[in-house]
């Protein structure tokens, strides 16, 4: 059996990578995609502690799976959402370059 | 009797119809108001006899606290401000009447203030015009005042609690303002107008403050209330004589009493049958009949009897003496109403409750004619410097009789009004005070007389001034008011006598504690006749035949003179202490608020905050990455924080 820690450094690197994209790219397309390769980070994390939570006692614990089933309604949610927000931007302004887009602020 | 209340309703109702109908109805709506004061005048007279046949059993009626008069009252609840149901004595809740009282005082104000309004506003059709006869362009709103004035003042008489007394007050300061501010196109009356508000304003505060002080301690404002308190010692001595003073106060601008008395003469400003009913029967009287009315309570503080005897006494002296050296024939005329009012408040304040009423209607009637008189001179002349003056019965002979009619009666000369009230007013003070009092008040008396003959004899009397050969004597409106005015100014006095019939003399009529009849002290009788009689010969000597010269005199009493036609420099000391003690600490007063309240307290705070936000801006980039690394940031150093808080 695999052990919970490879799933934890492989959860922990998804998340980085992620992180890394949302801050360092420009496209907003491909901050939503990092977003949603965080999100999935934190799944897989979930889930794994939640199958290895289930050997340890008489009553399995789903948890784990419940919130990850959340986690993904609503991020399909968001991605709906956040294309929808991107595409509205991309109709005002031509461009989905956030660093053009940077009028929320004084 | 209950039907008074439409005496002054009647009045009040006049005034919008005039303001709001007034350009389309024929006279500008004038004969509105003159039906309206007529009607009032007419119920007075069915008030009055109801009055009369009233007995104690009546119902509404009641021999009055205080004055052991009969006294009816009527109201009806105006509001109601507190707890529901509990009591009023504690405060708990306040109950406050349309209400009216009627007793001999409101009576006899009610006769005066109807008769004399309803003679000025017919008089005023007469007076209201230009050479041409074309009437005033503002003549609607003339008699809306004269309406709302009348309506006032008689809501004033008629009030049985002071709150309302408060309210009919202040619309008698408001309405006084606007007539004599009438002619407001002109600087002169404005000023004067508002030299009237304001300082009568000032001694209105007193007043405020004295009846809030009154209900503080009795929980009421009604009149019959208060006065029961007073009567069954609920009121400490204290209370009641510092109420009384804070009364007086407010009696005291109204009623022009020194140091107050500024803003009478300036107020001739207005349309001089605006002064003849200032003069005789509102605002002035209102002053002298709050006294009357809070009669229970002055007499109660014998300090406070001492003040208003003092103050009257004061104020009656300096005024007849500026009164006998003024060149303006309104101003001696006002100079001679400040001097009369202070002897109604120096009555009262000896006690002569009788004398003080009796002397305040004789002299209305007369000021009011002499008022009128004054201002047919004006009409016809366009001249108020007496000394332009002389001779003028010759064109105004009409006027010139009725004038001399009106100075007879308020210089005291026998059988005429002024005569036997002066007379009570000198046998209460020599009853009640030292003997100063009633040597200063014989001189006053003296000077009194003095002053009217001048002023009758310099103006129609002696060489005539040629440049007045065109003018003409007064339209018959203004005459047969004066006339009518001129009948009550001679017979008047004879209410004093013993009478047969129900109304047995005015001294059973109105009266304090016990009616008498009139008392006749043979000396002051004598003495003030004599007294009367011979300023006016002197006056005819001085002024018609100018067989006694004045001029040595005059040089010799040069300073003396000065100081008297500066009005013994009151107002220099005013606009002294105006400029000098008040600006200066309202200048202050401003400094603080501005460098201290505004540019401290309210933009100290507002700078601050605007510094602080020009510092704080810049960390809102607008850059997505900006907050992205700003959250991560956040979430890494809660992870390190959470693991070394549960190591």
């Amino acid at each position: 059996m695999v052990p919970l820690v490879a799933f934890q450094v492989l959860s922990a690197a998804l998340f980085a990578i992620g992180l890394y994209g949302v801050m360092a790219r420009r496209s907003a397309v491909l901050i939503v995609m990092s977003i949603e390769l965080m999100l999935n980070a934190v799944n897989i994390n979930l889930i794994a502690a939640a199958s290895h939570l289930d050997g340890m006692g008489k009553w399995a614990n789903f948890d784990g799976q419940i919130i990850a089933i959340f986690v993904i309604t609503v991020a399909a949610a968001e991605v709906g959402l956040g294309m929808a927000i991107i595409l509205r931007m991309y109709r005002n302004r031509s461009t989905v370059n956030v660093d053009e887009i940077n009028l929320m602020k004084w | 009797m209950v039907w008074a209340w439409l005496i002054p309703v009647l009045s009040f109702a006049a005034v919008p119809l005039i303001i709001l109908f007034g350009k389309r109805l024929p006279a500008k709506g004038s004969p509105l108001a003159i039906l309206a004061i007529l009607a009032g005048f007419a119920i007075f007279w069915v008030v009055f006899a109801g009055f009369l046949s009233a007995s104690p059993d009546t119902e509404g009626c009641e021999i009055g606290v205080g004055t052991e008069a009969l006294t009816c009252n009527f109201k009806i609840t105006w509001f109601e401000a507190g707890i529901p149901g509990a009591d009023t004595s504690n405060h708990d809740r306040i109950e406050v009447a349309w209400g009216m009282t009627i007793d001999p005082l409101t009576i006899a104000m009610l006769g005066l203030a109807t008769f004399v309004a309803l003679m000025v506003q017919i008089y005023s059709l007469g007076y209201m015009r230009d050479h041409d006869g074309n009437f005033d362009p503002r003549l609607d709103w003339y008699y809306a005042f004269h309406a709302l004035f009348i309506a006032s003042m008689l809501t004033l008489v008629l009030a049985d609690n002071f709150l309302l007394l408060y309210v009919a007050w202040e619309l008698v300061g408001l309405c006084s303002y606007l007539l004599i501010g009438f002619w407001h196109e002109r600087p002169e009356p404005r000023e004067a107008a508002k030299k009237a508000f304001i300082v009568t304003r000032i001694g209105d505060v007193g007043l405020l403050v004295g009846i809030l002080l009154l209900w503080s301690q009795v929980g009421s404002f009604s009149m019959t209330e208060t006065f029961a308190a007073i009567e069954n010692g609920v009121l400490s001595d204290g209370v009641i004589t510092v109420s009384a003073l804070l009364l007086f106060l407010g009696a005291m601008g109204k009623s022009a009493q020194f140091p107050f008395h500024v803003w009478l003469p300036d107020a001739m400003e207005g349309p001089t049958p605006v002064s003849a009913l200032i003069h005789a029967a509102t605002m002035v009287a209102a002053g002298v009949y709050l006294v009357a009315r809070a009669f229970p309570l002055f007499s109660a503080s014998d300090t406070a009897m001492l003040v208003v005897a003092t103050i009257g006494l004061i104020t009656a002296l300096g005024a007849a003496t500026i009164a006998l050296v003024a060149t303006d024939l309104k101003r001696i005329l006002a100079y001679s109403t400040i001097s009369h009012l202070g002897l109604m408040m120096l009555s009262l304040g000896a006690f002569g409750y009788t004398a003080a009423v009796f002397h305040l209607l004789a002299h209305g009637f007369a000021k009011a004619l002499l008022f009128l008189g004054a201002g047919s001179v004006m009409h016809s002349t366009d001249e108020l410097d007496v000394r332009q003056m002389g001779g003028l019965r010759r064109v105004m002979p009409v006027t010139a009789i009725l004038f001399s009619i009106g100075a007879l009666s308020l210089g005291g000369i026998p059988i005429l009004a002024g005569f036997w009230s002066k007379d009570e007013i000198l046998v209460a003070v020599n009853k009640e005070l030292p003997v100063i009092f009633i040597v200063l008040t014989l001189v006053t008396a003296l000077f009194s007389a003095l002053y009217m003959a001048r002023a009758m004899f310099v103006v129609f009397y002696g060489r005539f001034a040629e440049q007045f050969e065109h003018v003409h004597d007064a339209p018959k409106t203004m005459s047969i008011t004066m006339g009518l005015l001129a009948v009550f100014a001679i017979v008047f006095g004879l209410l004093a006598l013993d009478l047969p019939g129900p109304f047995k003399g005015i001294g059973y009529f109105i009266f304090y504690h016990e009616g008498h009849g009139l008392v006749v002290v043979a000396w002051v009788m004598g003495l003030s006749t004599l007294l009367a009689i011979a300023a006016f010969i002197f006056g005819y000597l001085a002024y018609a035949r100018r067989s006694i010269n004045l001029d040595g005199t005059r040089g010799t009493f040069a300073r003396v003179l000065e100081v008297a036609e500066n009005k013994y420099y009151v107002d220099e000391i005013y606009q002294w202490t105006v400029d000098r003690v008040v600006l200066s600490l309202s200048r202050f007063i401003a400094w603080v608020d501005r460098a201290l309240v505004n540019d401290v307290g309210i933009n100290g705070p507002g700078d601050i905050t605007r510094v602080l936000g020009d510092r704080l801006k810049y960390h809102v980039t607008g850059y997505v990455y900006t907050y992205a690394l700003a959250m991560a940031l956040g979430l890494i150093g809660l992870a390190i924080f959470w693991w070394l808080v549960s190591r």
